[in-house]
């Protein structure tokens, strides 16, 4: 996994609480939506660490998905626009 | 005098406010009647109330089932099947059958459920004014701001339905609450009538025998979301088992509890409220409203549709505490509870919600605005 990989998955065990993903892999297939299951509160608070962070707008690189590009947002999609907008 | 057709889907939360605001314009002298499932409407209704059949049993069949599955959906997913398999496939099974209750009642005026999108195509159709009954605002509060392809994605699918945007009057919409739940600027034609909770039958028995003299705290889930309820109402159980409460839990699903914890598959829900000291919801308007309406602070973890959004209104206000639906666990609910039920700020501020609702007028204020559509 790539040093951003690695370092989103500590954000979203973070953000969602480490003994809920016992069990869980994340993995750069892993979607928010479904897999995750991410509730809109979760949603904030990865946005606001996100930014920390990165310096990432999350907000702003979902309102140029259509709804199943939403759906089907994963670790890995995120990790590349992150990359990507450090590059 | 005037007639009015209230159109109102398969879906008690929509229905109730309705009830209300019906039985004001008959006091008045109007004509009143529905139109919708009958099965689902008639039991909520007055006895002698007028309903068309406006959804087929079978249609009514293939929606539940399909809401079966929508149980088991997260994440915007749960969105997209709701336009998708719920309320496009709806508005096109009610619409033969509200076109024929236009056409058979003729109303002056068409009061349509937000969700109930066969009310303003079948009322336009027929030259029929109509008017916006918004039981939720969730709709108000623009889920979709941040989303701009979904909001587009949304308009699509009510044009290709309707023509037009069906969830919003341009005459009148009623909201089932109050401008301190719901802050923001909207159009002078939307107004705040409160939840409207008079004049509703209601025959569910209810052991009062029961109840003693500790604190009362009900837990609900709602008529839609409590069968898939099992998880939550465990952690809710294991979180009052040490608290010195009486808990009433409505519950579809057998849920094992010590002895004062009151598991129950229906509670006569608004005579209830007088008698209890808080609530646990999944967020739902018509049991936050009718919480908030007897003052009473809230535990609220929300699961899907506008119940997040409801949430933040009762966390904005002061008058609750929200949870993680998914993740909560048994010590985070009991600090909930007790925090709700010991620090008085958050009974002061459901009483402040409380009188913002009282202020807003009911079925009297919707009634008077209901008149001047036609006047």
């Amino acid at each position: 996994m790539s040093d951003v990989l690695v370092q989103l998955s500590r954000i979203i065990s973070e953000v969602v609480g480490p003994d809920f993903l016992l069990g869980v892999e994340i993995t750069p297939d892993t979607t928010f939506s479904d897999d995750l299951g991410l509730e809109s509160i979760e949603f904030v608070a990865l946005a606001d660490k996100l930014r920390e962070h990165y310096d990432v707008d999350l907000v702003g690189f979902l309102a140029d998905m259509d709804i199943d590009e939403i759906m089907a947002m994963s670790v890995g999609t995120l990790a590349t626009h992150i990359e990507s907008s450090r590059a | 005098m005037s007639r009015y057709l209230f159109v109102v889907p398969p879906l008690v939360g929509h229905i109730n406010p309705t009830v209300s605001v019906g039985a004001e314009l008959v006091r008045r002298g109007h004509t009143v009647a529905w139109a919708g499932h009958q099965g689902t409407s008639a039991p909520l209704l007055p006895r002698d109330a007028v309903v068309f059949p406006a959804l087929p049993d079978a249609a009514a069949a293939s929606i539940a089932a399909a809401r079966t599955e929508w149980l088991g959906l997260r994440g915007i997913g749960v969105f997209k099947f709701f336009w998708e398999s719920f309320l496009i496939p709806l508005g096109h099974a009610m619409l033969p059958g509200v076109a024929s209750a236009v056409e058979s009642f003729r109303p002056d005026v068409v009061v349509a459920d937000q969700q109930a999108l066969a009310g303003p195509v079948a009322a336009s159709a027929a030259g029929v004014p109509w008017v916006t009954s918004a039981s939720t605002p969730g709709e108000l509060l623009d889920p979709l701001r941040d989303l701009p392809k979904v909001s587009s994605w949304v308009s699509d699918k009510l044009t290709s339905f309707a023509g037009f945007d069906a969830r919003f009057s341009p005459a009148l919409v009623l909201v089932f609450s109050s401008r301190l739940l719901v802050p923001g600027s909207f159009p002078e034609h939307y107004v705040f009538i409160g939840p409207a909770l008079g004049d509703r039958p209601c025959e569910t028995p209810f052991p009062w025998d029961w109840l003693d003299s500790r604190r009362r705290v009900l837990v609900s889930l709602g008529t839609l979301n409590g069968a898939a309820g099992g998880r939550f109402f465990s952690s809710v159980v294991e979180a009052v088992t040490s608290l010195d409460v009486q808990v009433v839990l409505v519950s579809p699903v057998p849920v094992s509890a010590p002895q004062h914890v009151l598991v129950v598959d229906r509670v006569p829900q608004l005579s209830l409220m007088p008698h209890l000291d808080a609530v646990v919801t999944h967020g739902g308007h018509n049991t936050v409203c009718e919480a908030l309406a007897h003052g009473l602070p809230l535990v609220v973890a929300p699961i899907r549709d506008d119940q997040p959004l409801i949430a933040s209104s009762v966390t904005d206000c002061g008058a609750g505490i929200r949870l993680r639906y998914q993740r909560v666990r048994a010590p985070e609910i009991r600090d909930a509870l007790e925090r709700v039920l010991k620090d008085p700020s958050y009974a002061a501020a459901a009483g402040r919600v409380r009188d913002s609702f009282a202020a807003a007028g009911g079925a009297p204020t919707a009634a008077d605005h209901l008149e001047a559509v036609v006047a």
